[in-house]
């Protein structure tokens, strides 16, 4: 198991920070070719750090979810560089991505994802063992994923037995499989009430504070910004800020 | 991997209810139509099969066993006398009208063999289960099977008749001795059935059955026999063979029952592929979502042929046992269903194999599954 810190670390050739954990470098990303190419990103360049909450934000179409798909190795930039693990991962194959995603990505989805035969633990052992065929006793894992985010005493109860935030809580556990240094956040939150969702952020936040984690979220709801210590402004397929809540900061 | 995989499929379970039923109709159609058919070839067979002997020598161009055309009892004593041959024993085979207790008439197909009273004959009635067959050797004495007594009217052992206007009486029965013909089969003592018989004059033989010298080569004793004019010669296994190939395929029968076979597999092939898929779509986010966080595509396909496999094996016992209910009750309408171990197991294998093609589709699906599409919706 890779600990966050453990990654950091062994990040040298990623600059002063040791403790980023992925970088994007001037990424792009155009769908189709001449006449119809549509540059749906344009040379974005972010640190994602152990122990940061960082959100992203912008309007529909903006250019938000290509830019967490490329952090999360599901899409492939046209341009720019992705470095993970000490090394520039962009030019990756298929074959090489999955263990990669394995290892340093947990996923957190407005629509919880899980399967609705499992209960709370299956979804989270489940999970565990995909990722890690050779993982000793993932039901044990899971139970101690399931006490972290709060649901030991739901974990035998299926998805359709638990409120909208405990199956988020649960899809953060299973996300925390694996023991990921990065979360990262689909609108996490949008299918919640108020009080649900800033519980669900509290953990997310929690999990950076204490465990070391970083967390990436991308939502359309400003009150999450308190959680935040950065939030990157998206438009038209461009970075146009990275700011804290406190202070701002031009890109 | 299994036990996600039995509860995917548990969790609907209509649908599942209707994967294991698309199963189990197709083993079930598998076995009994096979089944069906080697029970017809064993019948068309049985009475080559039952025989002792090495050899069986008919008139050459024979193609049917039933149908064949009789020859002069001269060439069974040139047979008798080729160098190698032990034994030598006819057969007289054709078709009489058996008066029913009734007054009707029913044809029923005649087998003469030689009653020996010091050795055993190298053809005579077997699963003998009621009267005594070595009486056969008195004059009119016939044995018929216990499955055609309510076709003949026949209510007990000791029933008297006539064939061809010849008086019989059945001295025992039979249990599991048909004919592919239908036509009843009337074991009767060589000179009995040559007047059951007077078409085919009092000289008349259908087969030799021969058995060869201890040590002696069975295909070299063959080979002098076909050397004989107007004789073929084949060993049991040959006949057997031969009697099953002309059923199987003049007829058209094989190709009947192994068409409805296939379209039992085809069938279980549709539902169960189609349930699998619709199974797949259902989760297809979920799929998506453990792809995304680095589950590889092969253990996404595990889970998918896992489901199959689980689907083969139990609609595989479920249609298993309707398969044997089946048995029973054609057993009541004299149709035999062989269902043999060799044959449970050829089937366990197609519907292995079914289910797991009929899992392509999905399989394919979650392979080009884009696990960036958890993000577009």
């Amino acid at each position: 198991m890779i600990s966050a810190l453990a990654l950091a670390e062994s990040l040298p050739s990623m600059g002063k920070a040791p403790d980023v954990l992925a970088r994007l470098v001037h990424v792009g990303k155009i769908y189709g070719a001449g006449e119809h190419a549509v540059a749906a990103l344009s040379n974005a360049s972010l640190d994602i750090r152990a122990g940061e909450v960082t959100l992203i934000e912008g309007p529909s179409g903006s250019g938000k979810t290509t830019l967490i798909s490329i952090l999360g190795l599901l899409l492939t930039p046209t341009s720019g560089e992705i470095w993970l693990e000490g090394r520039n991962v962009a030019g990756l194959g298929e074959r090489a991505l999955p263990p990669l995603r394995a290892r340093n990505f947990g996923f957190v989805f407005q629509g919880f994802n899980l399967f609705p035969a499992l209960s709370a633990l299956e979804n989270v052992a489940m999970a565990i063992q995909m990722k890690d065929p050779k993982f000793k006793k993932p039901r044990d894992e899971a139970r101690r994923l399931l006490e972290l985010v709060g649901l030991g005493p739901r974990m035998h109860h299926l998805p359709a037995d638990l409120s909208g935030g405990q199956k988020q809580r649960v899809a953060i556990a299973r996300a925390l499989g694996g023991n990921p240094p990065i979360l990262v956040g689909d609108e996490p939150t949008a299918a919640l009430d108020t009080k649900t969702a800033l519980s669900v952020m509290e953990l997310l936040r929690e999990l950076a504070s204490e465990r070391g984690r970083a967390v990436v979220v991308v939502t359309h709801d400003p009150r999450l910004e308190r959680f935040a210590d950065r939030v990157v402004r998206v438009e038209d397929g461009l970075i146009q800020s990275i700011s804290s809540p406190s202070a701002t900061a031009s890109h | 991997m299994w036990n996600l995989a039995r509860k995917l499929l548990l969790h609907d379970r209509l649908r599942f209810a209707v994967a294991i039923a698309g199963v189990s109709v197709s083993v079930m159609l598998v076995l009994v139509q096979v089944g069906l058919y080697f029970g017809f070839m064993d019948t068309a067979s049985s009475l080559i099969d039952a025989s002792r002997a090495d050899l069986w020598v008919g008139k050459k161009g024979n193609e049917s066993f039933e149908f064949a055309t009789p020859f002069d009892e001269r060439a069974f004593y040139k047979v008798a006398s080729v160098r190698g041959v032990r034994r030598t024993e006819r057969v007289l085979m054709n078709f009489a009208q058996f008066k029913l207790a009734d007054g009707g008439d029913l044809g029923v197909q005649v087998v003469g063999i030689e009653t020996v009273p010091t050795e055993k004959s190298l053809l005579a009635p077997w699963n003998v289960v009621d009267g005594d067959a070595r009486r056969l050797s008195e004059p009119g004495a016939i044995v018929i099977d216990r499955s055609e007594y309510a076709k003949l009217k026949i209510d007990r052992v000791g029933h008297q008749t006539e064939l061809s206007g010849v008086h019989a009486e059945v001295v025992a029965m039979t249990s599991g001795i048909r004919s592919f013909t239908t036509s009843p089969i009337v074991f009767a003592d060589m000179r009995t059935a040559r007047s059951f018989l007077p078409q085919v004059g009092g000289e008349a033989v259908t087969y030799v059955l021969v058995q060869v010298e201890p040590g002696e080569d069975v295909d070299e004793v063959k080979a002098r026999i076909n050397a004989l004019p107007h004789l073929a010669a084949y060993t049991t296994k040959e006949m057997s063979d031969r009697t099953r190939s002309y059923w199987s395929s003049r007829t058209g029968v094989g190709a009947g029952f192994f068409t409805t076979a296939v379209l039992g597999i085809i069938v279980g092939f549709v539902v169960v592929g189609q349930i699998l898929y619709s199974g797949t779509l259902q989760y297809i986010r979920e799929y998506g979502t453990l792809k995304a966080m680095g589950a590889r595509n092969s253990a996404v396909v595990k889970v998918i042929l896992s489901q199959a496999m689980i689907s083969a094996a139990l609609g595989f016992v479920v249609g298993g046992v309707m398969a044997v209910g089946m048995k029973k009750a054609m057993a009541g309408a004299n149709l035999t269903v062989a269902l043999t171990p060799e044959l449970y197991g050829a089937t366990a294998v197609i519907t292995a194999v079914m289910c797991s093609f009929a899992a392509l589709l999905s399989i394919v699906k979650v392979l080009r599954l884009d696990p960036a599409s958890v993000f577009k919706t």
